[in-house]
């Protein structure tokens, strides 16, 4: 029996490999996906597998026992972690398995017995805060949510975990008491705000919450790796969840393993946990909504160049995500910039872009070895035809080029043609403008260009037409550059028809000739009638 | 007459067992004595400056990592001199304070219990505790709140920082028994340790640790000389 049970699990071990395959890893894109895999086959196969496989079997029988008072199983929860968790946890739990190296943050070292989001004053966990985060994952990190696993399994799973970090985690979690629950109000928002300040928030999320504080580059966690404060504007990328108690939560207890201390004892009044909760939810909208369709409003009078001008409060915004580049070399695995919201406008002679986005830090010039400078692209085909065949979305290839309307922080907005990431050239005589402004974390640029132009690398834009369009951003604090990027597949951009007045006219035109011709029909039946 | 024989002998007993029990207890003022502690360190000073980018009239604009303090005649600065095995003596309360943008002193010593931690700055810090035997604690310490209490209960040599200042790093020593820091002349006075032979330990953030044994006499001071090696 035992030894049946030693041979099935060493079995499960050997084939692992294949089997593992089929794990999600959102971040590792298509091409490094064979080098993890050969990297995996090459761990399993080397020689002190056995041993490992060996002295984890007996650790997880011997946990078994004092695990007895945990809902799951540990001993079943093995199976399913070896096959699910380990290629980025490790076998042994302690955050190093074979993926980890492409995340940030990394994954979570079991062995530490340190656990960011929890519900409890201390150090220990509830089960059921690591059920959750196995069930909901870790928005905004590559940890996915686990709950295509049975309910069971994933018990199992909380049983298991919890036994890398042995000694660690023996104290019992004792849950903290949030003060009481305070609705949003705009006096909350305001006091919220008041507290922000007051216990300096800003001093790594920034004065809007766009993660740019002065101390942001400082910051590292437990196991000596950058980690950046939370975007506050966006909160569907809270690792922890974004309920009203989630964030209050947060606030009242910090996030374990990193720089986000514990404020339930350091603000003012107990409750203003809440009004700071209601402040950050203030911040930005609950999901980022995004957009499929790009649509170019119409617009009779000038565009302003001034990205803070009155139109572009009034222009509805399209947000697009961006992913990063992980397709050739330098890969990006880790994006800066994850969304840009497109607001565009045209009139009979001009069309404008107005592009908005988050980036922590303002880099007008780099040292072109670990910073650089900030940039973006707006990416179309050369010529906008009727054909569906469009050039590569990576910016183009040696067979066909694309064109850009790119803007720089040192030298503004250019139009470009470029043959691949590293094949851009300003295109000689063009006549973009670019203005932008920078202001706690958030870029907003606006970049205008004459509607027709001349020249087989420059499109003309045309109403009605579904025009191909892709995006590329580049922040350079972060160190992207080339082909170091986020981007964007190609989307569809339409130019909505001009706001002629015929629809106005035409439609009350129509009612009269009607009602004329009605009159007439009428008037020459009846003289009918009375002739005969 | 055997009555009173089994009577006195409970007695004698007692009486020898209280004072076998105080003879355990370490020796107070009277009964102990000073060891001076002279720390040599041969090699370099390690100071690391740091541009500050905020905070500036607090903090000032160039921060100072102090990682190996060398004084004068090479001796070693912040090197906590202490008696472990002479436990139970009178206990020191611990206490830290964040100005400047530095923690003052650099090392605190104490006895396991409470430390008080102060924020002299106006600004907001973060005590941010790497410890294993005692709680890890992290937690906010606004400008609004000027003192808090932890409690340190374990021997623990513990790192300390804030990470809204990188550069603050200061230690706390939480020593079961006598201890002292050494000054810039890498000397520390340890003071009311039990006469007769005691364990002297040494301990450098990063220098590492080393211990020697001493023979103190009530009333005395007894010198005892380290030399610390570069890792």
């Amino acid at each position: 029996m035992w030894r049946a049970t030693i041979t099935a699990h060493l079995l499960r071990c050997l084939v692992g490999p294949s089997l593992r395959r089929g794990r999600p890893t959102p971040q590792s894109g298509t091409s490094s996906a064979p080098r993890i895999c050969t990297v995996l086959v090459a761990l399993v196969r080397a020689l002190p597998v056995p041993l490992v496989v060996c002295v984890s079997f007996a650790a997880s029988l011997s946990l078994a026992a004092p695990l007895a008072h945990a809902q799951g199983d540990a001993n079943a929860g093995k199976a399913v972690y070896d096959l699910k968790c380990a290629g980025c946890h490790g076998v042994k739990g302690d955050g190093k398995g074979p993926a980890a190296e492409l995340l940030l943050p990394r994954p979570r070292d079991f062995t530490s017995g340190i656990y960011k989001i929890r519900t409890t004053v201390n150090k220990t966990p509830t089960d059921q805060d690591i059920f959750r985060i196995i069930t909901d994952g870790m928005p905004g990190t590559s940890m996915p949510p686990w709950n295509v696993l049975p309910e069971r399994e994933r018990w199992n799973l909380v049983a298991y975990i919890k036994g890398f970090a042995g000694e660690k985690l023996k104290e019992a979690a004792k849950k903290v008491e949030l003060p009481k629950e305070v609705g949003s109000s705009e006096a909350s928002i305001k006091r919220g705000k008041e507290m922000y300040e007051a216990i300096e928030c800003h001093k790594c999320h920034g004065n809007d919450g766009r993660a740019d504080g002065p101390s942001r580059g400082e910051l590292k966690d437990e196991w000596g790796q950058p980690v950046p404060p939370a975007n506050l504007a966006k909160r569907w990328t809270f690792r922890g969840g974004q309920s009203r108690t989630d964030i209050a939560t947060r606030i009242a207890n910090g996030v374990l393993g990193t720089p986000m201390p514990a404020f339930l004892d350091a603000v003012e009044k107990p409750e203003d946990v809440w009004h700071l909760t209601n402040f950050i939810m203030s911040l930005g909208p609950d999901s980022p909504r995004y957009a499929t369709l790009l649509t170019v409003t119409a617009v009779k009078d000038a565009i302003p160049d001034d990205p803070n001008a009155e139109l572009w409060k009034k222009v509805d915004p399209s947000n697009i995500p961006l992913m990063g580049q992980v397709i050739i070399d330098p890969r990006n695995f880790n994006p800066s910039i994850d969304l840009v919201s497109v607001r565009a406008a045209y009139n009979d002679k001009e069309i404008a872009f107005h592009l908005t986005w988050d980036d922590p830090s303002n880099s007008t010039k780099g040292d072109g070895k670990a910073t650089f400078v900030d940039a973006i692209s707006l990416q179309f085909p050369p010529q906008i035809t009727d054909s569906t065949e469009r050039p590569y979305f990576l910016m183009g290839d040696s067979s066909e080029a694309v064109y850009l309307l790119r803007w720089e922080a040192d030298k503004g907005a250019l139009e470009a043609s470029a043959n691949g990431p590293t094949k851009v050239a300003a295109i000689k005589g063009g006549e973009v403008t670019g203005k932008a402004v920078y202001a706690n974390g958030q870029y907003r640029l606006v970049m205008k260009r004459a509607l027709a132009v001349q020249g087989a690398e420059r499109p003309t834009f045309r109403p009605a037409v579904f025009t191909p369009v892709a995006i590329q951003a580049w922040d350079g604090g972060a160190g992207e550059a080339g082909p170091r990027m986020s981007l964007t597949s190609w989307y569809y951009l339409r130019l909505e028809e001009p706001q002629s007045n015929r629809k106005f006219v035409i439609p009350p035109v129509v009612a009269l000739l009607t009602l004329a011709a009605m009159v007439l029909i009428v008037r020459a039946a009846r003289s009918r009638a009375t002739n005969t | 007459m055997r009555k009173t024989f089994v009577v006195a002998s409970v007695i004698a007993l007692g009486a020898s067992a209280v004072m076998l029990a105080s003879g355990t207890r370490p020796a107070t003022a009277q009964g102990g004595g000073t060891v001076e502690v002279e720390v040599k360190y041969n090699g370099a000073p390690v100071v690391e400056k740091i541009k500050v980018n905020k905070d500036t009239e607090k903090c000032g604009t160039e921060a100072t990592v102090e990682k190996v303090v060398v004084g004068g005649n090479k001796g070693l600065a912040h090197a906590v001199a202490s008696v472990p095995g002479a436990k139970g003596g009178k206990a020191v309360k611990g206490v830290i304070d964040q100005k400047g943008c530095k923690f003052i002193p650099h090392v605190a010593v104490m006895s396991p219990g409470e430390i008080e931690i102060k924020n002299s700055d106006d600004i907001l810090h973060n005590i941010h505790t790497y410890s294993t035997a005692n709680p890890a604690i992290n937690k906010a310490q606004p400008k609004f709140k000027k003192t808090m209490t932890e409690k340190f209960d374990k021997p623990e040599m513990i790192k300390v920082t804030c990470d809204v200042h990188s550069w603050m790093l200061g230690w706390v020593a939480v020593t079961p028994g006598p201890a002292a820091v050494t000054d810039n002349n890498g000397v520390a006075k340890i003071e009311n340790v039990p006469a007769g032979k005691q364990k002297v330990e040494v301990w450098h953030e990063t220098l590492g640790k080393q211990e020697k044994e001493v023979d103190v006499k009530a009333g005395q001071t007894t010198k005892v000389s380290f030399e610390m090696k570069g890792k």
